[in-house]
């Protein structure tokens, strides 16, 4: 009569459901044994140096929390706590923005760097830019480690990008920031490495956000642990026959040295733009929004109004990527990821924003409907690569009629930036719902002149 | 900046690494552009006014609630400390950190290190509960033996796990997801509750192995202990991940080239791994793949001194030839810190030819650098057969001893005691037990230790036991020792 049941839920009803005389003589003793060993173990362990430099580590946790939570003026944590809090706010809603090859990256560098700032002592505060300088130096390193492997041009299946490179991404920015040797900046690499990589499954899920977060907040300690002497293999990027370092997280890894700057460095940065997310929803249903915005256009004018009942199949072109493929999306980070809720949500409103992912929004009647009428198709020449995927959206109706919308380059992708008043915009709207406007203005001019600033810590304190 | 320059005239081929490091030292704000300066600006800004929104969310509450934790009073013991304690998470870091600081931990078929990455977590939960709840010895027990259970019904899921790793380190993998689920075990969290314990923790899991041999290897079981109790409490706080997580090759399969997940079987006399399959536990902190070394190169000593009126025969020694499986990691002609020593085949047949055993103070920088040592480092080379394949269950060493006067001596070990085939008899390993304690427990505390772990199931309130890590060993606490 039970259903067949997922690997994952026979692991979940035991860790439940097993109880103590389940338990063998054998199995007892056998444990107990261990239980022994280990603890007579670690108290000879409590004697290494390593212990010493991991113990002063965490002995920062019983001094004050120095710093700040996004939109909480009045809550202040411990340093990579914060990090962590605000790296997963910033990926909590998929609204960051994305790079190419594919990674988030502000994401998991900002956060870790704000807190630090406030936690380095009054006569040592980095000014404006040199925290510039250290976001960059965070950002240059994913976007290197990127080019290492021919699987990132692509949008990944194994390991979610941030969780791999922005790690390491925090861990450099973090080392900038702190002034750390060339030695020590090698080892906060190292110690990087052994806390990146989680796995594509959980994106779409609740825990993604904390993909970044704990990118930023890994990253951060990495460096911190560094700072106080912790060594790390020193080739932990490059190719090790026989032993991993960081190729374990590609199956295909070229690693190449970065040009040494003298008077001269190019940032990746600088021929490669960001993309920034209009609404917040995986990068993907960008695409597919725009094409069926400008069809829903064509449909209004064909038939007077939006007349759903006109359509009889909704034919999306998409590239092949399952963790974005969804037919019925049944949380709100699903309906982030999904090609299907995103179009169906931009033909029956016309826009897509905050209100579109809210329970009520995703479970409409009206929605489910149209989401029944859709049919996927995976042209070959969509590739699934940011840079050179589109969206086609096709309305074929009742009367035999084709409408069709297609989108090359959405608004607010590298090809084709927000403007600055699209950006303030959605600044704007996003910081209003936390701070008041003499805030949100302040944020923004300080971040303006970011390069004057004396203090950066300023920027942190503000939030 | 000119001796840098001249620096990179001199030595021209730089690794990557060391390139990357320089790179992020060296750059400074000359370097950059008003392009790059605006572009950045733009996304720092964005990215501030999209985390400002973001704490309205659901996820965002959560995770605040739980960091706030670190404002609390809520402690646990550093095992062997009375002057300080810590937050539950980083007692269980700083705790799993000693335990695999030295290689000195329990190791088990499939390869990992099991319990280093269980029991500081537990340990530390268990001392975090509010006042009323009393956690028994053997909730404790219980919690313990699942940790170890998924660890090895995981390993089971590919068969890479078989052998020594070459990618991952299987305690970063499993071990994370043990820690897990034996938290979860602890904190009686519901069944959905227990997958989104697994399905966080999965995306904690995973360092590569190059960090083996160094500094930061020990981080890899502190950590493995530390993510999965966050991931525990984030579960029982109501944070979701992908319930699937074990099923999908983008889950914990991202980890392997081959993944084949199995249900487990049903409750009713439930067939633990442990009961088919014990651990090994080591007699010297050092890699596993050391032991057969050890053993072999002490019986050839003893060979050696029999037959030249007992006194090893060092300068006639030409050549030491290693008969092991190929195991890039451990394969160090010339360690030159403890960590690397620790992960030398080499380093421990020369160190057991020279004293005969191998022990807790092989491993001193003394020891490491002293020139007989170095000396017969050089005469020993490694050779690979190729039925020696590398996995615990059954690799095998010999070492062979060729002197100037032609004749080879040598002995093979295909079980080493302490082996899973040839385990520690009781006496011997509270031997182990009650050098490694004292080194920094006062006699009663690693007696109350002894006892209350031998009696565990039916100790009462497992507080017990930490409070004698912590080193109390006041005698109205012995008193506490009630049982069941």
């Amino acid at each position: 009569l039970w259903a067949q049941m997922t690997v994952t839920s026979s692991f979940a009803s035991f860790i439940h459901a097993v109880r103590p005389e389940h338990l063998s003589k054998t199995v007892r003793q056998r444990s107990k044994r261990m239980i022994l060993d280990s603890i007579g173990v670690g108290l000879v362990g409590s004697t290494t140096h390593v212990f010493d430099i991991a113990l002063q580590y965490c002995r920062l946790y019983s001094s004050v929390a120095v710093s700040s939570v996004y939109g909480k003026p009045g809550v202040k944590l411990s340093p990579t706590l914060a990090a962590f809090t605000n790296g997963v706010a910033t990926h909590s809603m998929d609204f960051d923005d994305t790079w190419h090859p594919a990674t988030h990256p502000s994401g998991a560098v900002l956060p870790a760097l704000l807190a630090a700032s406030q936690m380095l002592p009054p006569t040592t505060k980095p000014n404006g830019m040199d925290f510039l300088l250290a976001f960059n130096v965070g950002l240059e390193v994913q976007g290197r480690l990127m080019h290492f492997s021919t699987e990132a041009h692509d949008i990944p299946k194994r390991f979610h990008p941030p969780s791999v490179v922005g790690t390491m991404g925090s861990a450099a920015a973090t080392a900038k920031l702190l002034s750390l040797s060339t030695a020590q900046c090698g080892h906060a690499l190292g110690i990087a490495a052994s806390l990146a990589g989680a796995p594509m499954a959980n994106a779409a899920t609740q825990a993604k956000p904390l993909h970044i977060g704990n990118a930023t907040r890994l990253g951060f300690e990495a460096a911190l642990l560094a700072a106080r002497g912790m060594e790390a293999n020193p080739l932990i990027l490059d190719d090790i026959p026989g032993c991993s370092g960081f190729s374990a997280f590609y199956s295909v890894y070229q690693p190449k040295p970065l040009s040494t700057p003298s008077d001269h460095h190019e940032f990746l940065l600088e021929k490669q733009d960001i993309a920034f997310k209009r609404f917040p929803a995986h990068l993907g249903m960008h695409w597919v929004v725009d094409a069926a915005l400008s069809v829903r256009n064509l449909f209004i004018n064909y038939a007077g109004s939006f007349s759903p009942s006109l359509i009889r199949t909704i034919v999306l072109k998409i590239p092949v990527s399952k963790y974005i493929n969804r037919p019925f999306p049944s949380s709100e980070h699903q309906a982030r990821h999904s090609f299907q809720f995103n179009a169906c949500t931009a033909l029956l409103d016309g826009e897509v924003g905050l209100s579109s992912f809210t329970e009520s929004s995703i479970h409409r009647q009206e929605v489910r409907e149209l989401l029944d009428k859709v049919v996927v198709e995976h042209p070959e020449d969509n590739v699934a690569n940011f840079d050179k995927m589109y969206g086609e959206v096709a309305l074929l109706l009742h009367s035999g009629d084709v409408l069709t919308g297609k989108c090359d380059t959405f608004y607010g992708h590298w090809r084709k930036p927000l403007s600055k008043e699209s950006l303030l915009k959605k600044f704007r709207s996003n910081a209003s719902h936390v701070l008041p406007e003499e805030k949100i203005e302040a944020i923004i001019t300080m971040v303006d002149n970011l390069e004057n600033l004396s203090d950066s810590s300023q920027l942190a304190c503000s939030l | 900046l000119e001796i840098s320059t001249s620096f990179f005239f001199f030595f021209p081929s730089q690794t990557i690494t060391g390139n990357f490091a320089n790179v992020i030292h060296g750059l400074n704000a000359n370097h950059l552009t008003d392009q790059v300066i605006q572009r950045s600006k733009r996304m720092i800004l964005d990215t501030l006014g999209v985390g400002l929104l973001g704490t309205s969310t659901e996820v965002c509450h959560k995770v605040t609630q739980y960091s706030k934790i670190y404002s609390s009073d809520i402690s646990s013991t550093i095992w062997g400390h009375l002057d300080f304690r810590l937050p539950p998470l980083y007692a269980a870091f700083v705790n799993g950190v000693a335990v695999h600081s030295m290689d000195f931990d329990d190791t088990w078929h499939p390869a990992t290190h099991p319990s280093g990455a269980v029991l500081p977590a537990v340990i530390a939960l268990s001392e975090a509960f509010p006042q009323k709840k009393k956690i028994s010895g053997l909730d404790l027990l219980l919690a313990f033996n699942v940790g170890i259970e998924v660890q090895g019904r995981l390993l089971r899921f590919s068969s890479e796990a078989r052998n020594i790793p070459k990618r991952f380190h299987p305690p970063t993998v499993v071990g994370t997801m043990g820690s897990a689920a034996a938290c979860a075990k602890l904190l009686a969290l519901n069944q959905l509750k227990c997958k989104n314990a697994l399905a966080i923790a999965a995306s904690y899991a995973g360092a590569p192995l190059a960090n083996a041999a160094t500094q930061t290897k020990p981080l890899h079981v502190g950590n493995a202990a530390k993510h999965g109790l966050e991931a525990a409490c984030l579960a029982s706080q109501g944070l979701q991940g992908n319930k699937q997580i074990l099923d999908m090759e983008s889950g914990i399969g991202a980890f392997y080239t081959d993944y084949n997940p199995q249900a487990l079987p049903t409750l009713q006399s439930y067939p633990w791994l442990l009961d088919q399959q014990d651990v090994a536990i080591k007699r010297f902190p050092a890699h596993l793949g050391t032991h057969w070394v050890a053993d072999a190169a002490s019986s050839v000593r003893r060979k050696l001194v029999e037959s030249s009126d007992n006194f090893l025969p060092l300068d006639k020694i030409e050549k030491v030839i290693l008969k092991v499986p190929e195991v890039k990691y451990v394969n160090r002609p010339r360690p030159t810190s403890e960590h690397e020593a620790r992960h030398s085949f080499q380093f421990v047949a020369c160190s057991a030819l020279l004293d005969g055993s191998m022990s807790v103070q092989s491993f001193t920088s003394e020891n490491i650098h002293r020139p007989p040592l170095q000396e017969l480092l050089g005469k020993t080379q490694l050779e690979h057969p190729p039925d020696n394949t590398p996995s615990f269950e059954s690799l095998y060493c010999e070492v062979s001893v060729t002197l100037r006067d032609g004749n080879p001596i040598s002995h093979r070990c295909d079980t080493f005691y302490g082996h899973w085939r040839k385990p520690l008899k009781k006496e011997d390993l509270e031997k182990k037990f009650q050098s490694n304690a004292s080194s920094v427990l006062p006699a009663e505390a690693t007696e109350g230790i002894l006892e209350t772990v031998y009696n565990l199931e039916k100790v009462d309130d497992c507080s017990v036991l930490s409070t004698f890590l912590s080193g109390q060993s006041d005698r109205p606490l012995s008193e506490k020792l009630r049982f069941l």
